[in-house]
């Protein structure tokens, strides 16, 4: 009985006033003017409108959800722009599926309805005027029975049940098909209406309208009617089951379903294949930017077309060029400078070969006993020779570093016994009081001992200079390197230098007087020590004092074949050559 | 050696060049000097020095071709002056036979060194022979002969040799051979050792790239065998 609120509001007058009209001339009452409005299109359209209205907030709903089910795959990373797509296209396929089938759904179900209804109507008001008011004022039982009985037997096959008053004023009702169709089927709505004496329009005589509803009985749509002949007929009701129209409009939806359905399938796959073809390049543009990351800055994109992803490659291109040109232009200004460096140091190199042979010269004079030097001239000499070292000193490391620089620097490589050149590096700077050694003799290793005796030189005389002695040299193995610690007594380095005391001409701090060395030492003694695979770590050891820890690999020969040999070819090639071709002959 | 060594300084860098010889001359030598390659090796057909100390780096030839030119007539030892200790420098200076290299800026004491030990090599010592296959070696004229032929070695090849053959059948290192034959000390450079080794090969051996006589011995240095 859901329909039964919609009808009530809506009385239907248009068409049944019509009907009515018509009834009244054959029954002598005076016929009901005035339209009123549709009830049937009246009644459909918010069910429409409802439709869509709950149509429109399930879309809503669903957008909703999936904005937020968006925002939680986002987050667990689950979102592409292949998903995107997807469930954009299914969205819009949905909406243009729904609100088209739902408006085609509606236009036939009215269309169906209102012919089926209006016939009916027709042909009950047709028995009505024919059969109803040619009953007497108080018919019998047996007289409402028969009419009733002739009313249904009309082609529209509907149930009639004829309520009148008999002579007595007792109420009798005749019906078409006994039991199935009573009193109590006729909503109260539609009785009262029914039965509501309208006043005539313009002082004309009062009179009645045909009113009719659509139930609902047991699941089964029905379409009730009724009248009353004027001048105090009977009141007549039809019932007409709507079911044939009803199983038409459902297969009808069911149809409708299947195709929003291929629609869905069909937007998802057209999804994919415009995923497919936004993916692609923007894929590829992926990969480039990855490659233009890695540094190899001559990465390009190939652009075809004219569209939006065809200007993004190229915009890609135009940043790679002018990525790859300023980075050349660095790379070419830092290679500038540090060929600068080299030759400046080199330049510097050749004066400074002369004076050092003469302030030797100067020096020997010095130290004859004869004392042919003026005293007061003494302690210049002193300087210039003094100065003049340490100037060597400067170079030699520059010299050295621009070699790391530039790369040519190159692992000579002999079988050493490790004790032993430590001991010679200590015993050459004259150190052998100062540093204890805790060193097996015969632990041999292939490394260079010229870089070797670089790097523990730095590391010694560091010690010495910052730390003061007595400075602990500790050589271990650990699988296939060596561990080389060196270990000073003195404060320690600050938290604060700590990371930077490899940095080149790093000085702790601004104060300190620039005669502690050349500031290369430490980061030449790091170069030194990569060259050979290894690495340096500096540390404060837990009972004070610096640690510095060499870790050097026992065998660096695999180095030096990877990257040159250690003389380029050269005899030193031809001689591992040799040590390779005669291993197998001994 | 009673009479004082006699140097010929080529080097093109008129300061460089005063300051050595002045410096050379203290340390008592003979120096003469030349500026360029070309008027040092005129100067090396008139006035036979014992050594040449001689520049890389030079105007016209360069010190590399002047030392390959040397090498075709005379035997006598070559120090390098190689301004950049590039490693290719050294490696190109050793092969076109220079007996040992100093880097600049060079201290005078040090090539004074170099030189004494250079000119050492070519001191007799003993008195007695040795034979290795065809190759025979007499420690008194102190030459090497081989199938009876002279072999032109110079003095570091001689040397190197010479202390080679005192411990016949036994391995030597690379940094045992420098302090023998070069007087390095344990910064000896091992390249020198494999350069004169390769070209005593070229001499003395019947097939220089598979050696009978001077055999490497992995992971160690070097051995005289005596070929069976």
């Amino acid at each position: 009985m859901t329909e039964v609120a919609r009808v009530t509001q809506k009385s239907a007058r248009q068409q049944g006033a019509g009907n009515i009209e018509g009834a009244e001339h054959t029954s002598g009452a005076p016929g009901a003017e005035g339209g009123g409005e549709v009830s049937s299109r009246a009644s459909g359209s918010p069910d429409t409108v409802g439709a869509e209205a709950s149509e429109e907030g399930q879309g809503g709903l669903r957008g909703w959800s999936v904005g937020r089910r968006r925002s939680v795959w986002s987050r667990i990373r689950l979102t592409s722009l292949r998903l995107r797509l997807v469930v954009v296209f299914g969205l819009v396929a949905l909406t243009a599926a729904v609100s088209a089938s739902g408006i085609a759904y509606w236009l036939n179900r009215e269309a169906v309805l209102t012919r089926a209804q209006d016939a009916v109507l027709r042909d009950f008001q047709q028995e009505m005027r024919n059969r109803a008011s040619a009953l007497p004022a108080h018919p019998t039982q047996d007289q409402l029975q028969r009419t009733a009985g002739q009313m249904a037997n009309s082609s529209q096959r509907f149930s009639v049940l004829l309520v009148a008053e008999d002579s007595g004023g007792r109420t009798v009702t005749g019906n078409s098909d006994l039991g199935t169709f009573t009193l109590d089927d006729v909503p109260s709505s539609l009785r009262t209406a029914v039965n509501r004496r309208q006043p005539g329009s313009s002082g004309e005589k009062p009179t009645y309208h045909l009113y009719w509803q659509r139930i609902v009985e047991d699941g089964r749509p029905y379409l009730v009617g009724g009248a009353r002949v004027v001048d105090g007929g009977p009141t007549g009701y039809m019932l007409k089951s709507l079911e044939p129209e009803a199983k038409d409009l459902n297969s009808l939806a069911w149809s409708l379903g299947i195709a929003t359905a291929l629609a869905l399938v069909g937007a998802a796959l057209l999804a994919q294949a415009a995923a497919t073809t936004v993916l692609k390049p923007v894929h590829r543009l992926g990969i480039a930017a990855r490659r233009l990351g890695e540094g190899k800055l001559d990465t390009r994109l190939r652009v075809s077309g004219t569209d939006e992803l065809a200007e993004l490659s190229r915009t890609f291109n135009r940043t790679a060029e002018a990525l790859e040109k300023k980075v050349a232009d660095m790379s070419s200004r830092e290679e500038a400078s540090r060929r600068f460096v080299a030759d400046m140091s080199h330049e510097l190199r050749t004066p400074l070969t002369a004076i050092t042979a003469v302030t030797e010269v100067l020096e020997e004079e010095l130290d004859a006993e004869t004392g042919s030097v003026d005293p007061m001239i003494e302690p210049a000499v002193r300087l210039v020779v003094s100065e003049t070292r340490r100037l060597n000193d400067l170079v030699e490391n520059l010299m050295e570093v621009t070699r790391f620089d530039a790369g040519t620097a190159r692992l000579v490589l002999d079988h050493v016994d490790l004790a032993d050149q430590i001991t010679a590096c200590i015993d050459a700077r004259a150190w052998l009081d100062a540093v204890e050694l805790d060193a097996e003799r015969g632990l041999m290793a292939n490394l260079d001992p010229r870089r070797l005796d670089v790097i523990l030189a730095n590391l010694i005389g560091n010690a010495l200079k910052h730390g003061g002695s007595p400075v602990r040299v500790a050589v271990r193995t650990d699988g296939e390197d060596l561990l080389i610690q060196v270990r000073d007594h003195g404060p320690g380095i600050p938290e604060e230098v700590l990371p930077h005391v490899f940095d080149r001409f790093y000085k702790a701090s601004a104060s300190r007087p620039r005669s502690e060395g050349s500031g290369l030492g430490l980061s030449i003694a790091m170069e030194n020590a990569h060259i050979h695979g290894g690495g340096i770590t500096a540390a404060n050891s837990p009972e004070g004092g610096a640690v510095f820890t060499l870790r050097l690999p026992r065998d660096a020969s695999s180095l030096v074949e990877d990257g040159g040999d250690r003389a380029d070819g050269g005899p030193g090639g031809d001689g591992e050559a040799a040590d390779a071709g005669e291993g197998g002959e001994r | 050696m009673a009479n004082v060594p006699s140097l010929l300084l080529i080097e093109d860098d008129d300061a460089i060049r005063t300051a050595l010889e002045l410096s050379l001359t203290r340390q008592g030598h003979r120096v003469a000097t030349a500026a360029t390659g070309e008027d040092g090796l005129k100067l090396l057909r008139e006035q036979r020095p014992d050594l040449i100390v001689l520049d890389v780096m030079l105007p016209g030839i360069d010190g590399f071709e002047v030392c390959r030119r040397v090498r075709r007539t005379d035997q006598l030892p070559i120090i390098l002056l190689t301004a950049r200790n590039d490693d290719i420098d050294v490696v190109v200076g050793l092969e076109s036979g220079a007996d040992d290299y100093v880097v600049k800026p060079v201290q005078g004491r040090v090539l004074d060194a170099r030189i004494r030990a250079v000119l050492r090599r070519g001191e007799r010592e003993s008195s007695d022979s040795a034979t290795f296959g065809s190759v025979v070696i007499d420690r008194s004229a102190m030459t090497v002969t081989k199938n009876g032929e002279d072999l032109q070695l110079t003095p570091t090849e001689l040397r190197l040799l010479l202390e080679l053959s005192r411990r016949p059948g036994q391995a030597l290192s690379r940094q045992q051979l420098l302090r023998l034959v070069w007087e390095h000390d344990y910064l000896g450079d091992s390249r020198l050792v494999d350069a004169c080794v390769q070209r005593l090969r070229a001499k003395v051996e019947d097939v220089p790239s598979s050696p009978t006589l001077i055999r490497t011995v992995r992971g160690v240095g070097y051995r005289l065998d005596t070929p069976q």
